[in-house]
C-alpha cells in the first residue's frame, strides 16, 4: 500500500511525460489523474488506520548508500505526523489534478504539464516518507526542481522565466544552509538516519562547536542551519522573495505548490525536527522571530497588492509565518493543524481566484474587476467560504486552528510568547481586512473591465468547480472536525511520539477577553472593510495621498527586491562579469581548453600532414622508429 | 688474410639487408624496384640463417630458409599481380605517383 | 597419428580452402554457395575448435600448441570472421566484387591466423603469418578496376613485406644467438646479457607492432583501410587484430620473458605513441573509414597499454579490451555498411548529418557505439578502458595511465563531434532502407551487447580470467 501511494505518481508521470504524444492528451488525464486519486485513497486508508490503531511502519524500498558505517536506505516510513502530511499532499494533488483539466483546456501542452504534476507529487511523498535526512534532501530538491518546471511551464513568457530562475536561486541559498546542516549532522553523528539522530541528541546538548569564529551549541547551530533551508522553502521573511514571483506559472500549480504542499515542507521538516528543535530554546526563538516578522510583513504587503494572485500569494506567506512561530513555541501540533486546515482553504482561494482569472479571459488585476458576483454566483460563493475560513470567522477552520496559535503562543508564557500573540491577533485584523479587500474589489462594486463585456463573463465548466467545492467542504469542517484529535487534550497519544513536546504547555485556559478578541475583530472587518472598499473610496484615497510614503513602502513590498537587487545581484553581476571576462575568457579559456584544443589542433595537423601518402616516407617512418628503439635498447 | 668465418657471413647479410631496405625508402622511380629490395632483405635473412645454422650444426636454419624462399617466390608473385592490375588502372608505376590516399 | 586430432580445425579448413577453390571454378557463378560454405565451414571450424581439450597440449616437436588462449582466440577469429562475412554480403554485391574467390581468400587468412594464433615456433609462426598476410594484400586491391583500392594493396604489400622482412632479420639472429626456433627454447636461452638476440627481439617487435598497427609502424593503416572496399576495410580492422594481438602477447610472455626489462619500455613507448596519435590525428578527419583507422590506431595503444604491465591482470585486461574492442567496431562497420542510396556507398562523415530525423535506430545505435568507442560509463568501451588502467596503475605505471586518461579525453572529441553530426546537423536524404539481415544482426547485437555488458561484467571476466599465460 505503501509503495502504491508513493509509486502511483511516478508511474503517471513517466508514461505520460514519454509517451504522452503516443497516448494522446485523454488518456494522459485520466491516466495521472486516477493515479494519484488511488493514492490520494490509499492514503486516507493510511491515515484511518493511524487514527484508530497508531499505525506506524518503515518499509524498505532498497539500500541506497553503502560505504563504511555510513548506510542510508530508501524507504517509507509512516508515523502519524507523515500520515497527516500524506492526506493533504495527496488529497489536494489529486483535486487539482482534476481542476487542471479544466484550467488548461487551451493548452498544447496537457500531457507535460500533468507529468510535472505528477511527478511534483511524487518527490513530495519520497519528502514526507524519508526516514533519513538524505531522502528528505533528495524530496527536497525534487519538490524544488517541479516547481521550477511548473513555474517556468509557460516558457515563452519571459517573466515565467525569471520568476523561475529566482525561484531556483532563492531556494538554493536556503539549501545550501539545509546541505550544511546534513553535513554537520553526519559528521558529529555519524549517520543520517531520523532515528539514530534523534536518540544521540540529548547526549550532544552540551557540545559546542566554532563556526565562523563563533561559539554555537552544535543543536543550535544545526537547528539554525536546518531552518535556514525551511525558510528558503517556505518563503519566510528574507528567502520569501520568490514567493510572489511564482505566481507567474499557471494557478493549479500556485494552488498545490505554493500554498498547500511544498510550501509547507519548511514547516514539516521543523516539526519533523522537533526532537532537535526542543533542545535549543535560541533556535526556537528565531524560529518565532522569524514566523513573527513573516506573518506581520507579509500581511501588510497584501493590503495594496493588485495582482489577485500576488494578494493570495502573500497571504500564504503570512500563515506560514504564523505555522512558523507556533512550531517555535513548542506548539508543533498546532502548526501542523494550521497547515492541515490551510491547505484546504487557501487552496481553495487560488481554485477560486483561477476560476475568477479564467472568467475575466487572464485578468489578474482586482482593479479591473467588480461589481459581477451576480454573474459568478459559484466562485463567489467558493471564494466567500475560502475568505472566511481564512480569516478565522468562527465555526471555519481557520478559526479553530489560527486562533489556537494566538492561544498556544499566550499560553507558553514566556516574551516571545505574549509578542507572538499580539501580532498574531493585529495580523488577524491585517488579514480579514485584505482578504475582503480582495472580495470586495473582485465581485462588487463598479465593473470595471474595458476589455470584456460584462456580458461575456461566464462561469467556469462544472470540472473546475466541482474539486473547489470538495475543498470548500474541507474548508468548512475540517477545522471543528479534527480540533480534538489535533490540539485537544489528548492529542499527545494521537501523535503517538512523532513529536517530541519537551516542555509540555499547561492546560490552563487563557484569558476570556483572549478568546473572544480575535473573532470579534475579525467579524468587525467585515463591514469596515466594505464600508472602505466598495461604499467610501474616497476616504481611503485621502489616507493614501496623505501617506504616501506608506503606500509606496508596502506596493513596494517594502523594498526587499530593490534591496536585495542593488546587494547580491548587481554586484555578483559586476564580479561574475569580471571573472566572465578577465578571469574565464582572458585567462582560463585562453590557456586553459581553447589553448589545449588549438594545440591538440596543429599537432593533428601536424600528424595528418605527416601521412603524405608517399611509400618511401612511410619506410622512412618506420625506420626511423626501428632506429629509436634500437638506439634506446644500446644505450639502456 | 684470415679464414672466412660466422662474422664475415654476418656482415655481408647486414649489408645486403641494408641495402635492400634502403632501397625501398630512397628509390622514387619504379616499384619493381622495390620488389627487388624486398627479395634483396629475404635473401640477407636466408644468409643469416643458412650460415648460423651451418655454424651451429644445426638443420633447423636451413630448413627455415627453404621455406623462406618459397614464401619469398608466393610474395613475388602476389606483389607483381598487385602491381599489374595497379598500372592497369594508373598507365604507371611511379613511386612518386602513388599518394592519391593521404591525409 | 594422434597428433592429427589436435589440429583437425586448422585441417578441416585447408580441405574446405582447397575444396571451395575446385568447386567454385567449376560452377558458374558460384559466389553465394561459395560464401555460405565458407560461414558454415567456419561455424564448424568453431566447433571442432570447442571440442578440443581443455589442457596444454604441444604437437609436432612442440612447435605448434594447443592451450586456453589459443582456443579463446580461435573463437573469436572464427566468430568474428562470420560476422564481417555475414555483413558484406550486400557490399560486395552492389559492388560487383562478389567473386568466388573472395570467401576463399578470407578463408585462408583466417587459416593463416589460426596457425599464427597456436604457433609454438618461430617457422610455424612465420608460415601463418605470411599466409594471412598475402591474402590481406589480394582482399586490399580486391577492387581491381579502382584505382584507390589496388594503391592501397600495393602499399600495403610494400610495407608489410618490408616488416616481415625485418620480422624475419629478428628470427635469424634470435635462431642465430640462441640456438633454436622453439619459443620455450628461445625462452630458456634468451637472456639480457645475450645482445645479439636482445637485437632480434626489437626487430620482431617492430614486425608484430606492423600487425597490430601501432605507432610509429601504423603509417600503412589509414590509406589502406580508406582504400580498400569496406568490406575488406572490416575486416581489417577486426579479424587480424586478433591473431597479432595474440602473438604479441605470446612473444612477450613465452620467449621473450627473461628480457621483460628490455622489451617493457619499449611497449611502453609503442602504446603512448599510439593513443596519442589515435587521439590527435583522428580529429581532423572527413573519411569515416579513416577515422576508423585512427581510432583502432588508438585502441591498439590501450590494449598495449595493458600488455605492457608484465602481470596476468594486465594481459587479462588486454584480452578484454580486444573483444570489446571487437564488438564496438563490428557494430561501428554495421553502420558503416548502412550508409547506401542508390546503389552507392556513402564513406563521408558529413554525409551522416542528420540521421537521426530519418532513421532512428541506425542513429542510436551509431550513438551507443560511438559512446563505448569514447569510453562513457556505463558502455562497454568504459569498463573496457577501467579494467586496462586498473591493472595499469596496479603496476605502478601512473605516467601511462595519465597519457591515457588524457587521450581517451582527446579522442572523445571527434566521436562526439560525428554524433554531434548525426543528431544536430541539417538532415540529408535518407537512406536505403532494406537491409540484408546478416547485417543487421551484428549491428543490433554489438549494440545490444555494449548496452547490456555493464549488467554481467563477471562473465567475461571469468571466461578471460582462466587465460594465464605464466
Amino acid at each position: 500500500m505503501e509503495y502504491g501511494i508513493v509509486f502511483l505518481p511516478l508511474v503517471a508521470s513517466i508514461v505520460s511525460g514519454f509517451f504522452g504524444k503516443k497516448i494522446g492528451v485523454k488518456s494522459c488525464q485520466i491516466l495521472t489523474c486516477s493515479f494519484v486519486s488511488i493514492s490520494a485513497i490509499l492514503s486516507l486508508i493510511i491515515f484511518y488506520q493511524v487514527i484508530v490503531s497508531g499505525y506506524t511502519s518503515n518499509k524498505l524500498i532498497f539500500n541506497w548508500i553503502g560505504s563504511g558505517n555510513f548506510y542510508v536506505n530508501w524507504s517509507i516510513s509512516i508515523d502519524t505526523l507523515t500520515s497527516v502530511m500524506l492526506v493533504v499532499v495527496s488529497l489536494i494533488s489529486s483535486i487539482i489534478h482534476f481542476y487542471s483539466i479544466g484550467y488548461m483546456s487551451h493548452d498544447p501542452h496537457k500531457p507535460r504539464f500533468m507529468a510535472y504534476l505528477s511527478l511534483f507529487t511524487f518527490a513530495m511523498f519520497t519528502l514526507i516518507t524519508a526516514d533519513n535526512f538524505l531522502q528528505l534532501y533528495f524530496g527536497w530538491e525534487g519538490v524544488g526542481l517541479c516547481s521550477y518546471f511548473l513555474i517556468g511551464f509557460w516558457y515563452k513568457k519571459p517573466a515565467a522565466n525569471a520568476a523561475a530562475i529566482k525561484a531556483f536561486i532563492v531556494n538554493r541559498v536556503g539549501d545550501f544552509g539545509f546541505a550544511i546542516g546534513i553535513f554537520l549532522i553526519f559528521l558529529f553523528y555519524g549517520t543520517v538516519n531520523y532515528n539514530e539522530v534523534f536518540q544521540q541528541t540529548p547526549q550532544l546538548v552540551q557540545k559546542e562547536v566554532i563556526f565562523f569564529g563563533i561559539e554555537f551549541s552544535l543543536i543550535t547551530l544545526i537547528c539554525l542551519l536546518l531552518f535556514i533551508g525551511a525558510m528558503g522553502k517556505s518563503a519566510q521573511i528574507l528567502l520569501h522573495t520568490w514567493l510572489p514571483d511564482a505566481m507567474e506559472g499557471p494557478t493549479p500549480v500556485s494552488a498545490l505548490i505554493h500554498a498547500a504542499t511544498m510550501v509547507t515542507a519548511g514547516v514539516f521538516l521543523v516539526v519533523k525536527c522537533s526532537p532537535l528543535f526542543e533542545y535549543s530554546q535560541t533556535a526556537l526563538n528565531v524560529v518565532t522571530t522569524v514566523g513573527m516578522l513573516t506573518a506581520f510583513f507579509a500581511a501588510t504587503v497584501a493590503l495594496v497588492q493588485n495582482d489577485i494572485k500576488r494578494i493570495i500569494a502573500y497571504s500564504t506567506c503570512s500563515q506560514l509565518g504564523y505555522m512558523f512561530f507556533a512550531a517555535g513555541v513548542g506548539a508543533y501540533n498546532v502548526a501542523i493543524f494550521h497547515l492541515f486546515t490551510h491547505a484546504f482553504f487557501k487552496a481553495l482561494l487560488f481554485l477560486g481566484s483561477g476560476c475568477v482569472i479564467h472568467s475575466f479571459n487572464e485578468e489578474q488585476d482586482v482593479r479591473f474587476m467588480g461589481g459581477v458576483w451576480k454573474k459568478l454566483p459559484y466562485t463567489y460563493a467558493l471564494m466567500v467560504i475560502g475568505t472566511l475560513a481564512l480569516t478565522g470567522f468562527p465555526f471555519l477552520s481557520g478559526y479553530y486552528s489560527k486562533d489556537a496559535i494566538i492561544e498556544f503562543a499566550y499560553l507558553r508564557g514566556s516574551t516571545f510568547g505574549y509578542c507572538a500573540a499580539a501580532v498574531g491577533i493585529f495580523t488577524a485584523l491585517l488579514t480579514a481586512v485584505y482578504s475582503w479587500r480582495l472580495i470586495f474589489k473582485t465581485f462588487h462594486g463598479k465593473y470595471n473591465n474595458k476589455d470584456n463585456n460584462l456580458s461575456s463573463i461566464h462561469e467556469s465548466p462544472l470540472i473546475m468547480l466541482l474539486p473547489s467545492l470538495l475543498l470548500a467542504i474541507g474548508a468548512i469542517f475540517t477545522g471543528i472536525l479534527f480540533k480534538e484529535m489535533f490540539i485537544g487534550n489528548n492529542s499527545t497519544q494521537f501523535w503517538n511520539n512523532s513529536i517530541l513536546f519537551l516542555h509540555i504547555f499547561q492546560h490552563g485556559h487563557p484569558p476570556t477577553w483572549l478568546l473572544i478578541l480575535t473573532p470579534l475583530l475579525v467579524i468587525i472587518a467585515i463591514p469596515f472593510s466594505y464600508y472602505l472598499f466598495v461604499k467610501n473610496e474616497k476616504i481611503l484615497k485621502n489616507f493614501i495621498l496623505k501617506n504616501q510614503l506608506l503606500y509606496n513602502f508596502l506596493l513596494n513590498k517594502w523594498y526587499f527586491d530593490e534591496l536585495y537587487n542593488f546587494i547580491f545581484v548587481r554586484t555578483f553581476k559586476k564580479v561574475g562579469l569580471f571573472f566572465w571576462r578577465k578571469g574565464d575568457i582572458n585567462t582560463i579559456d585562453r590557456y586553459g581548453p581553447d589553448g589545449l584544443s588549438r594545440i591538440v589542433k596543429t599537432i593533428s595537423d601536424k600528424a595528418v600532414n605527416f601521412q603524405s601518402g608517399y611509400l618511401y616516407h612511410y619506410a622512412f617512418v618506420m625506420l626511423i622508429g626501428f632506429s629509436i628503439l634500437l638506439t634506446y635498447l644500446i644505450l639502456y | 688474410m684470415s679464414e672466412i668465418g660466422l662474422g664475415h657471413y654476418l656482415t655481408l647479410a647486414a649489408i645486403i639487408f641494408t641495402i635492400g631496405i634502403t632501397g625501398i625508402f630512397l628509390n622514387r622511380k619504379n616499384v619493381i624496384i622495390i620488389l627487388m629490395s624486398i627479395e634483396l632483405i629475404l635473401l640477407a635473412v636466408n644468409i643469416n640463417l643458412v650460415s648460423f645454422s651451418i655454424y651451429l650444426q644445426n638443420l633447423v636454419g636451413q630448413v627455415f630458409a627453404m621455406f623462406i624462399l618459397t614464401v619469398a617466390a608466393a610474395e613475388a608473385a602476389v606483389g607483381l599481380a598487385i602491381i599489374v592490375i595497379y598500372y592497369k588502372n594508373k598507365g604507371s608505376i611511379d613511386v612518386e605517383r602513388i599518394s592519391s590516399l593521404k591525409g | 597419428m594422434q597428433t592429427i586430432i589436435y589440429i583437425l580445425p586448422e585441417l578441416f579448413l585447408s580441405l574446405t580452402i582447397m575444396f571451395l577453390l575446385m568447386a567454385g571454378v567449376f560452377i558458374k557463378k558460384s559466389f553465394k554457395l561459395v560464401n555460405l560454405c565458407t560461414i558454415a565451414s567456419l561455424a564448424f571450424a568453431i566447433v571442432l575448435v570447442l571440442n578440443q581439450a581443455d589442457e596444454i597440449t604441444k604437437i609436432f616437436n612442440d612447435s605448434y600448441i594447443i592451450d586456453r588462449l589459443s582456443i579463446y582466440m580461435k573463437i573469436l577469429t572464427l566468430l568474428f570472421c562470420i560476422f564481417v562475412l555475414l555483413s558484406s554480403k550486400d557490399y560486395l554485391k552492389i559492388n560487383k566484387i562478389d567473386k568466388m574467390e573472395y570467401p576463399i581468400i578470407v578463408l585462408a587468412s583466417t587459416l593463416g591466423m589460426i596457425i599464427m594464433i597456436s604457433s609454438y615456433d618461430l617457422i610455424v609462426f612465420y608460415l601463418g603469418l605470411e599466409l594471412q598476410s598475402l591474402c590481406l594484400y589480394i582482399l586490399a586491391s580486391f577492387k581491381r578496376n579502382e584505382d584507390r583500392s589496388t594503391e592501397a594493396g600495393l602499399k600495403y604489400f610494400v610495407l608489410s613485406a618490408l616488416a616481415s622482412g625485418l620480422l624475419l632479420y629478428g628470427c635469424s639472429l634470435i635462431y642465430g644467438f640462441t640456438g633454436s626456433t622453439n619459443f620455450e627454447i628461445i625462452s630458456n636461452k634468451l637472456d639480457p646479457s645475450n645482445t645479439g638476440a636482445v637485437f632480434g627481439i626489437v626487430f620482431i617487435i617492430v614486425g608484430l607492432a606492423f600487425k597490430i598497427s601501432a605507432v610509429p609502424f601504423h603509417m600503412w593503416t589509414p590509406d589502406v583501410y580508406e582504400g580498400s572496399p569496406t568490406s575488406v576495410t572490416s575486416f581489417f580492422a577486426l579479424v587480424p587484430k586478433i591473431a597479432a594481438l595474440t602473438v604479441f602477447i605470446r612473444f612477450m610472455y613465452v620467449p621473450f620473458v627473461n628480457v621483460f626489462n628490455q622489451w617493457q619500455t619499449i611497449v611502453i613507448f609503442i602504446s603512448i605513441a599510439s593513443m596519442i596519435l589515435g587521439a590527435v590525428a583522428a580529429i581532423g578527419q572527413n573519411n569515416i573509414k579513416r577515422l576508423m583507422a585512427y581510432s583502432s590506431i588508438g585502441h591498439m595503444g590501450y590494449a598495449l597499454a595493458g600488455l605492457a604491465t608484465g602481470t596476468n591482470s594486465g594481459i587479462q585486461s588486454t584480452i578484454i579490451y580486444l573483444i570489446i574492442y571487437l564488438v564496438m567496431n563490428l557494430g561501428a562497420f554495421g553502420c558503416i555498411f548502412m550508409m547506401k542510396r542508390e546503389n552507392t556507398f556513402f564513406e563521408n562523415i558529413n554525409d551522416l548529418s542528420g540521421l537521426s530525423k530519418n532513421h532512428p535506430i541506425l542513429s542510436l545505435s551509431f550513438l551507443i557505439i560511438l559512446f563505448s568507442l569514447a569510453g562513457i560509463p556505463p558502455l562497454a568501451g568504459f569498463f573496457a578502458k577501467f579494467y586496462i588502467f586498473m591493472s595499469v596503475i596496479e603496476s605502478g605505471m601512473y605516467t601511462l595511465a595519465i597519457i591515457g586518461l588524457v587521450t581517451t579525453v582527446v579522442s572523445a572529441f571527434y566521436y562526439l563531434r560525428i554524433i554531434k553530426i548525426i543528431y544536430f546537423d541539417k538532415p540529408k536524404k535518407p537512406f536505403e532502407q532494406s537491409y540484408d539481415w546478416g547485417l543487421k544482426v551484428s549491428m543490433i547485437l554489438s549494440s545490444i551487447l555494449i548496452l547490456i555488458y555493464f549488467m554481467y561484467p563477471s562473465i567475461l571476466i571469468d571466461i578471460v580470467s582462466s587465460v594465464v599465460i605464466y
